[in-house]
C-alpha cells in the first residue's frame, strides 16, 4: 500500500531539510522516494502547509520497572482524580505524574512521540521492566541496564580485574536483559549507602570495596566504548541536587579522558554555592564545558512547576530528600545485589527560591549549549515534571516573550540571581526537530528512526502551525507509527504495539562460568532464569525486537 | 419543590459510578440536563436518563429509591445539600465528602466516608470495611464530620482517622481504630481482635469489654471522665432516638496506647452503658 502526504512542510535535520515543501511517500510502513508518475497511490493525506517531522524520541523517561509501580502505589491522589474511561479501542487507566502504562503510551503518542527509553532498568528487575513497557502502547521502547552499584562489578574493580573481564560482564548483562545501553546512577553511591555512607564524591573511596566513583565511571565508559554500544555511557553523576555539585560534574567530564559520555538530567548537577542562600546557578560553566568537549552530550531534566513525584535508583539522594516529600510520604528500598530505589513525591513551587532557581538553571542550560545535536529535551519524567509538560517547555524555548512572562512570576530572588533575563536565544523549529528527533536517534544509533529519508520507519508527526508552540506541540493533527495512523487531532484513534530496541555486544562466554558461581551463591534467581529469552520478551506483547549493531573499538 | 428522585430502570450489570450526581454538581440543572449526564458503568458509559427514571425539581435534595450494591462513589466530594437512599448504597459512599448530609435506610459497602472532612452520614443498617478510613496509600482517613452506623461495621473502621466522630451502634470487625491519628470512634457493641492497633492518638469508646485488648495498651484503671458526659449529651441532643445516651454514666476503664506507636491514644470501656439498638 502506497500512501502520500501531500504538500508537507518538512523538517528533517538528518537530511538537512529545513522547512521545505514536499510530498512524502510511505509504502508498507517504510518511507520511500517519490514513485514514478504513473504509480497508483492508494491514499493521500492532504497536509498542505502543515509542519511535518519524524516521530519524537524521548531519550530519558521513567516509564517502566519497579520504581514507577511503587510511585503509583504510593500516590492514590495521583490517580483517583485522573481516571480515564476505556473505550472499545483504548484501555482505561489513570494518573497524572505517573500514569498507568496504557495512558503513558496514549499521552506520548498524542504529543507526537513514537519512541521512549527507560533509563534505569535494574538487571534484577529487567523482566518486570520489559513486561511493563510492553504494556505501553504505540511507542517503541528500550532500556538502559543500570550498572555501577552492583556487587559483582564492585568486586571486580576491588580485585583489580582487567578491563577485558569487565567488558565481558557488561556485554553479558546487556544481552541477558535486552538493554539498549548502559547507565550508571551515582556510581558506587547507592552501594555505599548500604554501608552507611551518606555521601560519596567523585574521589572518595567506597568504605567496603575501596573503589572510587571515578574508577567505576572510567571502567564503564571504557567498556561501553570498547564494546561498541552506540549510546555512550548514560551517567547520573554523584551529588545530585547538592549545592556546589557543578564542581563534581566538571570533574566527571574530565574524568573520562575524552571517551564519549552522556550526562543525564544535568540541571540537577549544575548548582553553585554562591549568594546569601548558598545556592546558585552554575549552568554557564557546565554549558561552556559541554560546548568545548565534543565527546559529551547531555539531557536537561528541566523542572516545571507543579505536583510530581521523584523516582530514582539513587537511594542516597532520595533519603537526603525525604524531608521535602509532598505529600508527606516516601519509600526507600534495597534491590538485591544490584542497587536501590527511592520514591519521594515532590511539589515544585514557583514561589520557592530553590525550585524557581532550578527552573532557571534548566533553561539556562538549554539556551547556552550551542549544539542542539548534543542536548536533548527531557524533564527526567517524572522527576522534574511529568512528560505531558513538554509542549510548554518547547514554548519556553521558542518564545522569548513567554519566557519573560513566566520569569516575572517566579521568586524574585531567584530571578535576580539568574542570567535568564539576558539570554535572548529562541529555538527554531529546525533546532527543536534536532533535539527531539534527529539527535536522540543518532545518539541511540537508531538508523531507521528520527528522520524521514528513504528506508526510515514511517514514524511521522504532522503539526498544525501555530504561533503558540505549546498549542502546536500538544495537539498534532496526525501521528503515524510505522505507517499506521494512530492519532488524529491530538486524540488516539488506534492503538498499536511498538518494538523493543536492544543491542547485542559480543562477549567471551567464559564469563558465564564465573557468573554462575556468583549467582548460585548470592542471587535470588539462577543464571539461567535471570536471562530473558527473546521469545519470552516478545511474549510480553511487543511487535518485534529491533537489534542495533555494535562496532567494537 | 420536590426531591429529585432517581429510580433504577434495571439493575446495572457492573459497578455504576455516581460521583457525578451530587447536590452541588446538579444545582442549577434542569431535569433534562440531569438526564443527559454521562455516568461510568464498568467499561461503558450511559446517560442518567437511560439508567434511572428521574423526577422532581430540587437538585439540592436527592433521593435514590431501590439503590443497589453496584453503586459506587455516591455523594463523592459533596459540600452541601442532602442525599437520601433506600437500599444498599454501595462502596465509597460519601468519600471525600466536605459537607451536607447523607441518610441511608439500608446498608452501605466498604470505605463509607473514607477521607471525608465534613458533613454527616447516617445509615440504619450495616456498613462494610474501612469506614471513615484512609484509602490505600492515603496518609489519613476521615478528617472531620460525623458517621453513624445503626448496625454493625466491618473491619478496620476508622483506620488512620484524623478528626471527626464515628458512632457504631452495633459491633465492629477486627482492628477497629487501627492506626488512628486522632478523632473519636464510639462502638456500643463488641469490638473484635486488634482494637486500637497502632493508634497514635484519639479515643475509642467501647460499650462492652472486648475479649482482649492488645498487649501494647496499659490498663489505667477506672476513671470518671467528664468529657464522656459531654459526648453523650451531645449525641443525645443530636437525634431524638439517641435520647438514651443521657443515661450513660461517665465512668470508664481506660487503656492507654498503642504504646508501640507513641501511646497517646486511649480505649475507654464504659462501665454502665445499656446497649439498646434503636433499629
Amino acid at each position: 500500500m502506497l500512501v502520500r502526504l501531500k504538500g508537507a512542510v518538512v523538517y528533517d535535520p538528518m537530511h538537512g531539510i529545513d522547512g521545505r515543501r514536499m510530498d512524502l511517500f510511505i509504502r508498507d510502513g517504510i518511507m520511500v522516494p517519490a514513485p514514478r508518475r504513473d504509480t497508483r497511490i492508494d491514499h493521500t493525506y492532504d497536509v498542505r502547509d502543515r509542519i511535518v517531522m519524524a516521530g519524537a524520541i524521548d531519550i530519558h523517561t521513567h516509564i517502566g520497572g519497579g520504581k514507577v509501580n511503587i510511585a503509583r502505589a504510593l500516590l492514590p491522589e495521583d490517580h483517583m482524580p485522573y481516571a480515564v474511561q476505556g473505550s472499545p479501542i483504548l484501555r482505561a487507566g489513570s494518573g497524572h505524574a505517573v500514569p498507568t502504562s496504557f495512558i503513558t503510551g496514549y499521552r506520548y503518542a498524542e504529543m507526537g512521540y513514537t519512541a521512549c527509553f527507560e533509563p534505569a532498568m535494574l538487571p534484577a528487575n529487567a523482566r518486570h521492566a520489559h513486561a511493563e513497557m510492553a504494556d505501553v502502547p504505540i511507542v517503541d521502547t528500550g532500556a538502559y541496564a543500570l550498572l555501577g552499584n552492583d556487587d559483582f562489578l564492585l568486586r571486580l574493580l576491588a580485585g583489580k580485574t582487567g578491563q577485558k573481564v569487565i567488558n565481558d560482564y557488561v556485554a553479558w548483562i546487556v544481552n541477558a536483559t535486552h538493554a539498549h545501553g548502559v547507565k550508571v546512577v551515582n556510581p558506587g553511591g547507592i552501594s555505599a549507602f548500604k554501608f552507611n555512607q551518606r555521601d560519596l564524591d567523585l574521589d572518595v573511596r567506597h568504605e567496603h570495596y575501596g573503589v572510587s566513583p571515578r574508577r567505576i565511571l572510567k571502567a564503564l565508559a571504557r567498556a561501553v566504548h570498547e564494546l561498541g554500544i552506540c549510546h555512550p555511557l548514560h551517567v547520573h553523576g554523584c551529588n545530585l541536587g547538592v549545592p556546589g555539585n557543578a564542581e563534581t560534574t566538571l570533574k566527571t567530564i574530565a574524568a573520562v579522558e575524552g571517551l564519549p559520555l552522556h550526562l543525564t538530567h544535568v540541571q540537577f548537577h549544575s548548582y553553585g554555592r554562591e549568594g546569601d542562600r548558598g545556592f546558585s546557578s552554575a549552568a554557564a560553566r557546565i554549558a561552556e564545558a559541554v560546548n568545548s568537549n565534543p565527546n559529551i552530550s547531555i539531557d536537561v531534566g528541566q523542572v516545571m512547576f507543579g505536583q510530581t513525584v521523584t523516582a530514582s535508583g539513587d537511594t542516597m539522594l532520595q533519603y537526603r530528600g525525604r524531608r521535602h516529600a509532598h505529600p508527606k510520604k516516601w519509600v526507600c528500598m534495597d534491590i538485591e545485589c544490584d542497587a536501590g530505589c527511592g520514591v519521594v513525591p515532590f511539589l515544585y513551587r514557583d514561589h520557592n527560591f530553590v525550585n524557581a532557581l532550578q527552573w532557571c538553571v534548566g533553561l539556562e542550560l538549554f539556551l547556552q549549549v550551542r549544539d542542539p545535536w548534543r542536548i536533548f529535551l527531557t524533564t527526567d519524567h517524572p522527576n522534574g515534571a511529568p512528560f505531558t509538560t513538554y509542549p510548554r517547555l518547547i514554548r519556553l524555548l521558542m518564545d522569548r516573550a513567554f519566557r519573560a512572562e513566566m520569569l516575572d512570576r517566579i521568586h524574585p530572588e531567584a530571578r535576580k540571581s539568574s542570567i535568564l533575563d539576558s539570554l535572548d536565544r529562541e529555538y527554531s523549529l529546525a533546532e527543536i526537530a534536532i533535539m527531539t528527533r534527529a539527535a536522540p536517534a543518532r545518539s541511540l544509533g537508531l538508523q531507521t528512526r528520527g528522520h524521514l529519508g528513504r528506508g526510515a520507519a514511517a514514524d511521522i508527526t504532522v503539526y498544525e502551525p501555530n504561533r503558540n508552540a505549546e498549542r502546536m506541540f500538544s495537539k498534532p493533527a496526525l501521528v503515524f507509527k510505522d505507517g499506521v495512523l494512530v492519532v488524529r487531532d491530538g486524540k488516539v484513534i488506534q492503538s498499536t504495539s511498538g518494538q523493543v530496541h536492544a543491542t547485542r555486544p559480543a562477549y567471551d562466554r567464559g564469563i558465564e562460568r564465573v557468573l554462575k558461581q556468583y549467582f548460585d551463591r548470592y542471587h535470588t534467581v539462577s543464571l539461567g532464569n535471570f536471562r530473558i529469552g527473546s521469545d519470552e520478551l516478545l511474549g510480553f506483547g511487543r511487535s518485534a525486537i529491533s537489534v542495533h549493531p555494535c562496532v567494537p573499538r | 419543590m420536590s426531591d429529585v428522585t432517581f429510580e433504577l430502570r434495571r439493575q446495572p450489570e457492573t459497578w455504576l459510578d455516581l460521583s457525578a450526581l451530587t447536590p452541588d454538581k446538579l444545582h442549577g440543572h434542569t431535569l433534562t440536563a440531569i438526564k443527559a449526564i454521562r455516568l461510568r458503568c464498568g467499561r461503558r458509559a450511559g446517560n442518567v436518563g437511560d439508567l434511572f427514571q428521574v423526577s422532581g425539581d430540587d437538585p439540592l435534595s436527592l433521593r435514590f429509591v431501590d439503590a443497589c450494591r453496584s453503586f459506587v462513589r455516591l455523594g463523592h466530594g459533596m459540600t452541601r445539600g442532602r442525599i437520601r437512599v433506600n437500599g444498599h448504597a454501595g462502596h465509597y459512599l460519601g468519600q471525600d465528602m466536605r459537607g451536607g448530609q447523607i441518610t441511608v435506610r439500608g446498608s452501605a459497602g466498604n470505605w463509607l466516608g473514607a477521607g471525608m472532612s465534613g458533613g454527616s452520614i447516617e445509615i440504619s443498617g450495616d456498613a462494610g470495611d474501612f469506614i471513615g478510613a484512609a484509602v490505600a496509600g492515603a496518609m489519613h482517613g476521615m478528617t472531620g464530620g460525623n458517621i453513624v452506623v445503626g448496625g454493625n461495621a466491618g473491619k478496620r473502621a476508622a483506620d488512620r482517622m484524623r478528626r471527626g466522630t464515628i458512632l457504631v451502634l452495633g459491633d465492629a470487625g477486627d482492628f477497629a481504630g487501627s492506626r488512628m491519628i486522632a478523632g473519636t470512634l464510639l462502638i456500643l457493641g463488641l469490638a473484635r481482635t486488634g482494637v486500637g492497633y497502632g493508634m497514635r492518638r484519639g479515643t475509642i469508646v467501647l460499650g462492652r469489654m472486648p475479649a482482649h485488648v492488645p498487649v501494647t495498651f496499659n490498663d489505667c484503671g477506672r476513671l470518671k471522665m467528664e468529657f464522656l458526659r459531654l459526648l453523650f449529651k451531645q449525641t443525645a441532643d443530636s437525634r431524638k432516638r439517641f435520647g438514651y445516651f443521657r443515661e450513660f454514666g461517665p465512668e470508664a476503664r481506660r487503656f492507654a496506647g498503642d504504646i508501640a506507636a507513641g501511646g497517646q491514644g486511649e480505649i475507654l470501656v464504659l462501665l454502665n452503658a445499656s446497649r439498646r439498638r434503636s433499629a
